[in-house]
């Protein structure tokens, strides 16, 4: 990993077009500026890891096959569009 | 054109273009980027995201107002605006599930929708309050709303 010091008003740049700006640096927290194109979502770790783990764990959970009263979509009559 | 892949779920599927899912952020921490919505009819409870890149990959969704009557999603400003989403904007809106040998053991995850619209979705992060991770579908308590509102 990449380590780099900076002081509040300091930035970052990563590549061309995102810009991480250290807003204020006060005890233990540290605030962050984040200028990214809009197509490019930004998420906090500890979110994007605990849907990142549910996401997995709602597909797993139907891969396990013991699923005995969820109504089962299947196949026939071919899938229709959501409504 | 008509496309087909065998699921490990569902086996030979013909996969309707309609019912194609393209999600340009793919869904959170599993990539991919298109999905087929698979689903018995407007009146069947549970519907399936089955990846059209991973025939091993289908997830089991629902309509979250189905089972939570105050069901919202709020997202930040910067998502609204990437999404463009307004006041105006209809979109559909799902949530995932996970499955239990039991049903009251079932969760929705209500903190992380997936909003469609005209054939693209997004799984986005709401800010609504009392929208968790794993929200009872049927909870002894009457899962009525309730729940959600939190």
């Amino acid at each position: 990993m990449l380590r780099i010091s900076r002081r509040a008003g300091e930035r970052i740049m990563l590549g061309d077009d995102v810009v991480i700006e250290v807003l204020e640096v006060r005890g233990q927290t540290v605030r962050i500026g984040i200028d990214a194109p809009r197509a490019i979502p930004v998420y906090r770790e500890e979110i994007w890891l605990e849907v990142k783990r549910e996401n997995q764990a709602a597909a797993e959970a139907a891969a396990a096959g013991d699923l005995p009263k969820l109504p089962a979509a299947g196949p026939r009559g071919g899938p229709t569009p959501p409504r | 054109m008509s496309l087909t892949i065998e699921s490990s779920r569902f086996g030979h599927l013909e996969i309707d273009p309609e019912s194609v899912l393209e999600f340009p952020e793919g869904l959170i921490g599993l990539g991919g980027s298109r999905y087929a919505l698979i689903s018995e009819g407007p009146d069947a409870p549970f519907a399936w995201l089955q990846s059209l890149e991973d025939p091993s990959l289908s997830l089991p969704v629902t309509n979250p107002h189905r089972f939570f009557a105050d069901f919202a999603v709020e997202v930040v400003d910067e998502d609204a605006e990437r999404l463009g989403l307004d006041a105006a904007s209809a979109m559909d809106v799902y949530v995932t599930v996970r499955a239990a040998p039991s049903l009251e053991d079932f969760t929705a995850n209500l903190k992380a929708p997936i909003l469609v619209r005209a054939g693209q979705a997004w799984q986005v992060i709401n800010q609504a309050p009392g929208c968790e991770l794993r929200v009872p579908l049927f909870s002894g308590t009457q899962a009525n709303g309730g729940t959600a509102a939190g």
